[in-house]
């Protein structure tokens, strides 16, 4: 770790001396591109240097492990773009970093993405592609890399644990509704940041539509660790759906369905006698809208999300955000994200109904500045509310350098 | 007045003064021509375009662009008094050319000629600016007025493997050599001048070149 923050700072040191670290930076660029065959195999080699602080209250918010009100988390991720011929591409993602989620742990490195596509034909109309991916559910897993993310924190859909436990059925509804009496680590969110879990997808566009399936081995609540095949195989696989339409390069509209079982194997013997894991899924219905023109961008998710809870039934929330970019100058951005989340109400075991989460909204507000093509530093404000919580408002403060190289 | 004059000579008069003026006109418009060859870096790696997490992928590759230089007259040139127009349009997710010369107090348009959104941007000191997304029928084309001798690097922030450059000279007199190095700067007046070859930021190669009225010099570099 202690080299990751030396190496961190030397290049914060070096983006001093713009011009000359772009120039650098351009040619490490070309140094990590090669290409053999007469260009019929080009293979590119890039990276993300990210050096993050959080300052919070406690609980920490999202998906930030940490007992202290201060986290520090650098991290570095290599990506390895392969393109062999004109109808085949790879590419991986692995990164070191003190988890997959910003966390007060150790380091730890990882291979969070791996994946061969064939294209058959020229013009897009059919993708087919295996490995270990990003979800084709929604719109923000295009920007959820640092450099593309305008904001520092996942939207709150993706980062909101909920009283969904996935190792252990609820014993009983009246526990379920108790809400979070576990390490937040237990429970999980309506869907794990990007879901690198492990299938296959298709895709393609047939004039203003385009389509994506995949068929993975993990619902998109489940966690990093259930993403690996060799983790949980394709016993219970959970099978996603995108239809987008393009009236024009201005819009992006899309619907996604995901349906699959959430729990992991080892919920099994807690589970009603009778009934397996493949019984309870976890079914998202999600709408986004995608807008761009000149320098503002705007973006919108909906997701309808029910549980099948062992001994309590459908517990059914509504997650969605509404998020805008706008660059003022060439380098200099800000952001704006207005994020909600509500619960529906089920069988409390004693003859009423309760709320099986606290209902939260968010309003992140942050800046940006591109000293460079490579380099760029983000500023972030989040303010939450979430009822029934010992303190009323929650606020956090971030910040990002991210070096591109 | 020159008409009064005329009208008022007899013919032998007024075709002795034609022949004259002819003959001035002529030499003064004898210009030089300067030709020959640059050698030519090695051509760099082709693109590795990034389509991780595109949903819809077109299959092709990026043709790679192989290397060029700009071969330019050095000197005192007067500015042109409007401003000339050249293009550098998106293509097939390229820069088209990749490498365009242009004389300082050009305005360059950056037509989108792709089905997809570009926004194209520079951080570069000599022109910094960033067009925003726009589409194939954006009108009017966005443009950008080059008025700083420099170089621009261009980039696209949707497409991160595009680059592109512009060449910002104080002089009229620039050509780009074809693929094989090779050059004709035309229409060049008489004098004394560097010649020079921008191959890439961190090499210019120059030469001191005499230009004789009406004559082709012949110049390799180096």
């Amino acid at each position: 770790m202690k080299v990751l923050q030396v190496l961190g700072f030397s290049l914060v040191a070096l983006t001093a001396g713009r011009l000359g670290a772009e120039d650098f930076l351009d040619q490490v660029d070309e140094a990590l591109t090669v290409t053999g065959f007469n260009n019929n195999i080009r293979a590119r080699l890039s990276g993300l240097m990210d050096l993050e602080g959080y300052y919070f209250q406690q609980p920490a918010p999202g998906l930030i492990y940490a007992s202290d009100n201060a986290l520090f988390n650098p991290r570095l991720t290599f990506f390895l773009d392969v393109q062999l011929g004109s109808h085949v591409y790879a590419f991986a993602q692995s990164r070191v970093d003190r988890g997959f989620d910003p966390s007060d742990g150790g380091a730890e490195a990882r291979l969070d993405e791996y994946a061969l596509r064939v294209t058959p034909w020229d013009d897009g109309r059919f993708n087919v592609q295996a490995g270990k991916f990003a979800t084709v559910v929604g719109n923000w897993v295009e920007r959820h890399q640092t450099w593309e993310n305008p904001l520092i924190t996942a939207p709150l859909p993706y980062e909101n644990v909920t009283a969904i436990y996935d190792s252990r059925a609820p014993s009983s509804a009246k526990r379920f509704t108790r809400g979070l009496v576990f390490a937040k680590y237990a429970y999980n969110p309506v869907i794990w940041g990007p879901s690198y879990a492990t299938g296959v997808s298709t895709s393609g566009r047939l004039g203003q539509f385009d389509y994506a399936a995949e068929v993975k081995n993990a619902a998109l609540s489940s966690r990093p660790e259930t993403w690996d095949a060799t983790e949980v195989g394709f016993d219970y696989p959970t099978a996603s759906g995108r239809l987008g339409f393009r009236p024009n390069q201005m819009w992006n509209l899309g619907v996604s369905v995901s349906n699959g079982p959430y729990f992991r194997a080892e919920a099994k013997p807690t589970l009603p006698p009778g009934h397996g894991i493949g019984d309870y899924h976890e079914l998202v219905l999600g709408q986004d809208i995608g807008f761009a023109w000149h320098h503002l961008q705007i973006w919108a998710e909906f997701y309808e999300v029910r549980f099948d809870v062992p001994r309590v039934g459908n517990a059914d929330t509504f997650a969605y955000y509404l998020e805008a970019k706008y660059k003022f100058t060439p380098q200099f951005f800000g952001a704006l994200r207005w994020n909600q989340q509500l619960f529906a109400t089920v069988p409390d075991g004693a003859g009423g109904y309760a709320q099986w989460g606290q209902d939260i909204w968010r309003s992140d507000v942050a800046v940006g500045y591109r000293f460079t093509a490579h380099t760029q530093i983000k500023l972030q404000y989040s303010l939450q509310h979430q009822d029934s919580v010992s303190s009323d408002f929650g606020h956090l403060v971030a910040a990002q350098f991210t070096l591109r190289f | 007045m020159t008409l009064s004059l005329v009208t008022s000579m007899n013919f032998p008069q007024c075709l002795f003064l034609v022949s004259t003026f002819a003959l001035l006109a002529g030499v003064a418009c004898a210009q030089s021509v300067i030709e020959g060859r640059v050698e030519l870096p090695k051509a760099r790696s082709a693109p590795v375009m990034n389509k991780r997490y595109e949903i819809v992928t077109k299959g092709g590759v990026i043709a790679p662009s192989p290397p060029i230089a700009v071969v330019y007259l050095e000197g005192s040139f007067l500015k042109p008094t409007t401003p000339p127009i050249a293009q550098m349009a998106q293509k097939d997710l390229m820069f088209v050319p990749p490498l365009l010369p242009v004389q300082a107090g050009t305005k360059v348009e950056f037509p989108n000629l792709d089905n997809t959104y570009h926004n194209i941007f520079s951080y570069s000191p000599t022109k910094r600016f960033d067009l925003g997304r726009y589409r194939s029928d954006e009108k009017p084309v966005p443009s950008q007025m080059f008025d700083m001798p420099g170089m621009v690097t261009l980039r696209c922030d949707i497409h991160e493997h595009m680059r592109g450059l512009i060449l910002v000279l104080e002089t009229p007199h620039f050509v780009t050599t074809d693929t094989d190095g090779r050059f004709r700067l035309s229409d060049l007046p008489s004098g004394h001048y560097k010649l020079k070859a921008w191959l890439s930021s961190k090499t210019t190669l120059e030469i001191p070149v005499e230009l004789k009225s009406g004559s082709t010099l012949h110049v390799n570099l180096p």
